[in-house]
């Protein structure tokens, strides 16, 4: 259906104003990695500066192990990812689905996860982690990563198979579906913008947790992204042009993750299936 | 769905593929790891250092891990604590006192005989009293280089000579000030430097004849700040200021450095790590020189200097301490400290290197021993944590016009007192630890009991219902495995005494960590912290729901580059909140930041002083993490609106619904069950969110005056060893956020489907 | 082709509601049974239990042979159609025609066959390519049937299929569906609120409620001789009129001395083969239909009352008459003049009296 004019001119302006708002700081970022000398302010309101270099990308690349942090950050956060959506998908179902005793309360548990302040888990976690022996090791930060990701995805996915009305999946059922099989062919892409939704998520926690990770990773060759960028920041002597220049490369992969997916997320697939 | 598996199985595959190819083969050489602090030009030499010595010693391998002061210090006290950690850290001398109390590291003396040691600048070695009670020194760093130590640099282009009394000092910077294009704004000043952080005050504290312990230092030792000479040195920072107007009016480290790099600065008071980047700099002409002396006193500004050096962690024994301690001996060694002055031109801890010319013919070099020799040993005390955190709210307060300057003096004594006092305190086991750990045991017993028909209940379940418990079980039992012990942990620890004094051999002791927490005017009262946080946490998730809600309604409709919007409203989640944080920190700058250029120059509003006054600096924090916030709930309420079938709008269309109606009765309903876990997990992250308040307020300031509880509890727990006090206090948010939750999910029925 | 035999099926949620108490049916193979009831009674509780839906609590669910208790729904050889259709949104008609066909392994070659006869039959061939958010609700509405067809099931199970459809093409769909009834010859469940329904398609009509059966008959003879007050007043339109009063002396007296209507042994009132002598004295409740109560002169006499409102159909005139203070229904044709104010003499057509116990559960008296 067409729009009003005055509509589309609308919705044009608030999208307009709020990328600008979205873009300015970042743009400042991208400034930041632009200026030699590593300067962290400027005293006006232009973008490139003056004497701009391209010098802090260059040396990332040809100084820093760039490319072998992205390698280790891909590989976490890949695995992050499949583990977080196939675990929250499953346990999502389960909850949305069934009725089963002690449902409500594993829910709650499930948030209660999340209340604690990080920085105190902080010690205990590391003695965790050094007793089971997974210091250096990639799987105690995609386990810690996985962990953190799964509240949040679970009550996700629960939200959105809430949306799916149960009357498609029993007729799969009837069909000659098992309830695993129905799971499977119906619910699943009916699923599809709750699956993006995790899998983005799940995603950008593996991809931009720096603390873990700085207490599990000791040996360099095996950093992950963020941990690597914070490495330029010392107190009182940072390389800000590294780590700006570095901040913006991270943020490639994620543009190009969300870019893959944001189709789906997009796609509205429960129109029309039933008659409410 | 099916190309949707596919990239996301490509993706795995390749980083699977890279990750294969990124294991080598195994190595059997003695592994020594050092956590050090060095700044990026001294890992250089750090790892050249390393390669010599490997080359030497084939069966050693050092692992050199760069870890920033704070996380150092967290880091390693975690580590320690749990049996591992590096074999070295290296650092300046000041957490020494912190370590060596809470026995992390250990006693160097058997690796430094005595008659080696008179080779080191006093100083240079650092020893402690050994804590159990003999009287013995132990050695807890073997030091490599002096350093830290502020000096005053200028450049050439604006200034000729250096002063070398404050009078001199203000007249140069007066006279550097200057208004080029007359618009009104200063467009150079004549001396900047980071006067938020106390630090950078003690070259003015001394020069007034002061200092922050009392003389002679006792153990614990007692603060000196109450003194004139403190109120002389903070009227004449803050006459620099506001009198002669040679600062600009908020100054903070990156501020000062980015206006004395790009020459809108004549001068500037920084430290040693600093000055290589000044002097390389093509835009300006820097120098060294020494700091001025005082006028009113006839003394000489004095910085605090501090060794740096290597600890041995306490866990490191046998072949692995040895290793590491024949590294630290190379690191001291002549051969490498004159390596260290020619490449580094850092001052060396060993005296036998003092004679190298080099100290003659490189101006610099020569500035900065003067300097160092003109300096102040830094105390190893912890308490200078204490002091640090005690003067910090005062001397803001003065800068930002609220206090007086012997008024903040006096403030920064009694601050800095009550901090030592709750970094000692040492609570005695309560008589009723029994009798409260039988009813807990009782009462646990009692909930196990009247628990007992729903576990049969349960297993009955079990066997009717496996489906559903096979598809929730993986997910619960990852996400518990990994909270269930820090969770105990912290429990316990809540009850316990830990803390500086007892940090390996901590009790329980009772509730007295609690009773604290809720008795802590600070937190509780009207202004105090605990309602920050929720006016805190209420602002932001009603914004970035509002917000991300409104843009979702606004991209779901027909309307061209809709793809492109998407995109760019996500920017804010991609790119890291570590560094966009401190964009906006910069972006709220007083005279050069975006939003107040902006507001003046469209708006034509007058300035708004965002981080020096403490309400501003709130909404700063606020207006920072609605940003960072808005794009998730965007994502969300996104992907929720698809499940909205077109015909109720339809529907509601032929009942002349407006749209407002549309959105009210249609689009929010039906978002509900999408959007109430995102908006009550952003409740609990927002109220834990100790980043944008740490970064943009930079910990609270002005005056500790943007806490929240979380970035509270960090404070107590990692400036004042209080881990009993902040496990409590993180204990009762818990609670706080547990009473919410439950009491929002029930309210909004949450755990129930729209279709049942 | 298959039988379905319920045996004493009870069901309770697991929140404690009890919606099915105890129900026990023989359905006969290709017999076209309806369940009807009022919404809540637990029509669709049942009929999902013997789809596999919903667990049984207790009693026992066979189709043909094989207790079917713990199979699973897609093994149970039956199909069903949904009164939202839930149809797969993701996947074309055709795919979700063949659906159930495919998970099943049946080669493609026999998949596009029944397709396209299941296509053909329901004159749904050019939407094949189609996804259900292209579909108008009648469309959606043969597609779902459509789906079921495929499947060529012992047993088709509807759950309220045609309420969302608007009146025309109910009436429209309802034919249809007899005429494939006819056609296949498959046992149907079917599951409506709606009496007209019930009445037109079923061959039996299983009337339920509170989750109990009140009564099992062919349409008519439900219509005929209800079993007990709630299915005299469910079945028909407009409803029975209802007469509270009592059995006295060979008569029904209505409360208040309103009316009488004598019960006598001829036929006349009661209808062949019944006698008064065998009713009960004592309260009881008459029941009346609408076409039953009539103005003529050959009737048996009952009482007279004024028109309070008219509604004019034009076959005939609905007149609202009060008597005995409550307000009643008399069907006069259409050829005859009835207007407010005008008072009718009425009587009872001869076997047109029903009477009810006039306790809760209402049985039926005569
Ligand atoms: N899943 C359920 N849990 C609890 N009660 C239910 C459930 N489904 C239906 N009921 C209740 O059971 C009764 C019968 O429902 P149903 O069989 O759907 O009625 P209908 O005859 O309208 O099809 C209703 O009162 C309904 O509220
Ligand atoms: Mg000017």
């Amino acid at each position: 259906m067409k729009e009003p004019l005055r509509i589309t001119l609308l919705r044009h302006a608030v999208l307009l104003l709020f990328v600008a708002i979205s873009l300015y700081p970042v743009l400042n970022v991208v400034s930041i990695s632009l200026r030699p000398g590593d300067r962290l302010r400027s005293t006006d309101l232009s973008i490139i500066p003056p004497d701009w270099t391209f010098e802090s990308y260059v040396k990332l690349f040809t100084e820093q192990p760039f490319l072998r942090w992205l390698g280790n950050s891909l590989v976490v956060s890949g695995v992050v990812t499949l583990t977080g959506v196939a675990l929250a998908s499953t346990a999502g179902y389960a909850f949305s689905r069934f009725r089963f005793i002690g449902r409500k309360a594993t829910m709650l548990a499930i948030l209660t996860t999340q209340m604690f302040p990080a920085t105190m888990l902080l010690l205990p976690l590391y003695v965790l982690i050094a007793k089971l022996g997974l210091v250096d090791t990639w799987l105690g930060l995609m386990v810690f990563y996985t962990a953190t990701a799964l509240p949040f995805c679970v009550w996700q996915m629960k939200g959105f198979y809430d949306t799916i009305p149960a009357s498609l999946e029993e007729a799969a059922r009837i069909d000659g579906c098992s309830r695993a099989q129905a799971f499977w062919h119906v619910v699943l892409p009916l699923a599809t913008p709750g699956l993006v939704i995790t899998a983005l998520f799940s995603f950008m926690t593996a991809w931009s947790e720096y603390i873990v990770a700085a207490q599990v990773m000791q040996d360099e060759s095996m950093f992950t992204l963020p941990l690597g960028i914070k490495g330029f920041q010392a107190s009182l002597s940072s390389q800000w042009g590294l780590y700006a220049a570095a901040s913006i490369l991270v943020s490639i992969p994620v543009v190009a993750v969300f870019l893959a997916f944001s189709k789906y997320l997009v796609n509205g697939l429960t129109v029309g299936s039933v008659k409410e | 769905m099916g190309s949707l598996l596919r990239t996301v199985l490509l993706v795995l595959l390749v980083s699977l593929a890279a990750a294969a190819a990124g294991c080598g083969p195994h190595d059997a050489r003695q592994v020594v790891t050092i956590w050090h602090q060095s700044r990026p030009n001294e890992r250089e030499f750090l790892a050249d250092e390393i390669a010599r010595y490997e080359a030497e010693h084939p069966d050693v391998r050092i692992r050199p891990l760069y870890k920033e002061t704070e996380e150092l210090r967290s880091g390693f006290q975690a580590a320690a604590l749990a049996g591992a950690g590096p074999e070295l850290v290296y650092g300046p001398s000041d957490v020494l006192d912190t370590f060596h109390t809470m026995r992390l590291i250990q006693d160097l003396s058997p690796w430094l005989p005595e008659a080696e040691r008179a080779a080191f600048v006093e100083g240079g070695l650092t020893t402690l009293p050994a804590r159990d009670g003999s009287g013995r020194r132990e050695l807890v760093q073997i030091g490599d280089r002096f350093g830290n130590h502020l000096a005053l640099v200028y450049n050439r282009n604006l200034v000729a000579n250096p002063p070398t009394t404050t009078d001199e000092l203000v007249k140069l910077a007066v006279a550097s000030t200057t208004d080029a294009d007359g618009d009104g704004r200063t467009d150079h000043y004549g001396l900047v430097w980071n006067y938020t952080e106390p630090f950078f005050a003690i070259p003015f504290v001394t020069g007034f004849g002061g200092w922050v312990f009392r003389e002679p230092e006792s153990s614990p030792p007692v603060p000196d700040l109450g003194t004139p000479a403190m109120t002389a040195a903070l009227g004449f920072i803050r006459d620099l200021r506001d009198v002669h107007k040679v600062a600009p009016a908020n100054c903070d480290y990156e501020l000062a450095d980015s206006l004395f790099k790009t020459g809108r600065a004549a001068m500037i008071v920084n430290g040693d790590w600093s000055w290589s980047d000044y002097l390389e700099n093509p835009a300006i002409d820097a120098a060294v020189a020494v700091l001025p002396t005082v006028d009113a006193t006839g003394l000489p500004m004095r910085p605090m200097v501090a060794p740096k050096g290597y600890s041995l962690n306490a866990n490191a024994r046998g072949s692995a301490a040895e290793a590491a301690m024949g590294f630290v001996r190379h690191m001291a060694s002549d051969d490498v400290q004159r390596r260290l002055v020619q490449r580094l031109r850092m001052l060396p801890a060993r005296k036998t290197v003092w004679d190298d010319p080099v100290f003659s013919t490189d101006a610099t070099l020569a500035a900065s021993r003067a300097q160092l020799e003109n300096g102040r040993l830094m105390p190893v005390a912890t308490e200078l944590r204490a002091v640090w955190d005690g003067m910090r709210p005062a001397y803001q307060a003065v800068l930002g016009g609220s206090l007086d300057p012997a008024a903040a003096a006096e403030r920064m004594q009694h601050d800095a007192e009550g901090f030592i006092d709750s970094m000692h305190r040492r609570i005695e086991p309560s008589p009723l630890v029994p009798v409260l750990a039988t009813v807990v045991g009782l009462g646990l017993l009692a909930l196990l009991v009247r628990q007992l028909p729903t576990f049969v209940a349960f297993l009955a379940d079990l066997r009717r219902n496996p489906t559903a418990y096979a598809f929730a079980l993986p997910a619960v039992a990852v996400i518990f495995a990994v909270i269930v012990f820090p969770f105990v942990w912290n429990l316990v620890l809540s009850l316990s005494d830990m803390s500086l004094v007892r940090f390996r051999d901590w009790r329980v002791v009772g509730l007295q960590n609690y009773a604290e927490v809720l008795s802590d005017p600070k937190l509780w009262g009207l202004s105090g912290v605990f309602l920050k946080t929720i006016l805190w946490t209420v602002i932001n998730v009603s914004l970035h729901v509002a917000l991300g809600v409104m843009l979702a309604v606004a991209l779901n409709g027909p309307i061209r580059g809709k793809a492109i919007y998407r995109l760019l409203l996500i920017i804010p989640w991609a790119v890291p909140a570590y560094i966009t944080a401190l964009t906006w920190r910069g972006m709220f700058d007083y005279e050069y930041g975006a939003v107040n250029l902006m507001l003046g120059k469209w708006l034509g509003l007058p300035a708004v002083n965002w981080l020096g006054e403490p309400l501003r600096a709130f909404e700063a924090c606020i207006i920072a993490n609605v940003w960072l916030g808005f794009p998730f709930m965007m994502v969300i309420a996104l992907g929720g609106l698809q499940g909205i079938p077109q015909e109720l709008y339809e529907a509601a269309r032929i009942d002349r619904a407006s749209r407002w109606q549309q959105f009210w009765h249609i689009t929010l309903p039906l978002l509900k069950p999408v959007l109430l876990p995102a908006a009550t997990l952003g409740a609990i992250w927002t109220f834990n969110n100790l980043n944008v308040i740490w970064l943009v307020s930079n910990g609270g300031e002005p005056q500790d005056s943007t806490h929240i509880l979380v970035s509270y509890v960090y404070k107590s727990v990692f400036n004042l060893y209080r881990y009993g006090y902040g496990a409590a206090l993180s204990m009762v948010m818990f609670l706080i956020l547990l009473a919410f939750s439950v009491v929002f999910l029930q309210r909004t029925r949450a755990t129930e489907s729209v279709y049942r | 082709m298959a039988t379905v035999t319920i045996r004493d099926l009870h069901k309770r949620y697991a929140e404690g509601f009890h919606a099915v108490r105890g129900i026990s049916l023989d359905i006969a193979d290709g017999e076209f049974l309806v369940l009807v009831g009022p919404s809540g009674c637990g029509k669709s509780t049942t009929l999902r239990m013997v789809a596999g839906l919903e667990e049984v609590t207790s009693g026992e669910i066979r189709i043909g042979d094989r207790v079917v208790n713990d199979v699973a729904p897609g093994d149970r050889d039956i199909a069903m159609v949904f009164q939202n259709y839930a149809l797969y949104p993701h996947l074309s008609v055709r795919e979700n025609m063949a659906f159930g066909l495919k998970m099943r392994g049946t080669p493609a070659a026999e998949i596009d066959r029944r397709v396209a006869d299941a296509a053909a039959a329901l004159s749904i061939e050019h939407l094949l390519a189609r996804r259900p958010r292209e579909l108008s609700g009648g469309q959606r509405q043969r597609v779902a049937v459509g789906r079921a067809i495929v499947r060529e099931p012992e047993v088709f199970l509807f759950d309220e299929p045609l309420s969302n459809l608007d009146a025309k093409l109910r009436v429209q769909m309802r034919a249809e569906l007899a005429r494939l009834h006819r056609r296949l010859g498959t046992t149907v469940i079917y599951v409506t609120h709606d009496q007209v329904e019930a009445m037109t398609l079923g061959d039996r009509i299983v009337l339920m409620n509170h989750g109990v059966i009140q009564q099992i008959d062919a349409p008519l003879a439900i219509y005929r001789r209800p079993a007990n007050r709630f299915v005299a007043s469910f079945i028909g339109s407009p409803t029975m009129n209802f007469f509270p009063g009592a059995i006295r002396d060979g008569a029904f007296v209505v409360d208040g001395d309103a009316a009488r209507l004598p019960l006598a042994d001829d036929g006349s009132g009661l209808g062949s083969g019944q006698s008064a002598a065998l009713l009960p004295q004592g309260p009881a409740v008459l029941g009346i239909r609408p076409e039953d109560l009539v103005v003529t002169g050959d009737a048996v006499p009952f009482t007279t009352a004024v028109i309070e409102v008219a509604e004019q159909m034009g076959h005939e005139t609905l007149a609202h008459v009060s008597v005995g203070g409550s307000s009643h229904v008399v069907r006069v044709p259409g050829d005859r003049a009835a207007s407010p104010g005008d008072r009718l003499s009425l009587g009872v057509r001869p076997g047109g009296v029903h009477l009810f116990a006039a306790d809760d559960e209402g049985r039926r008296l005569n």
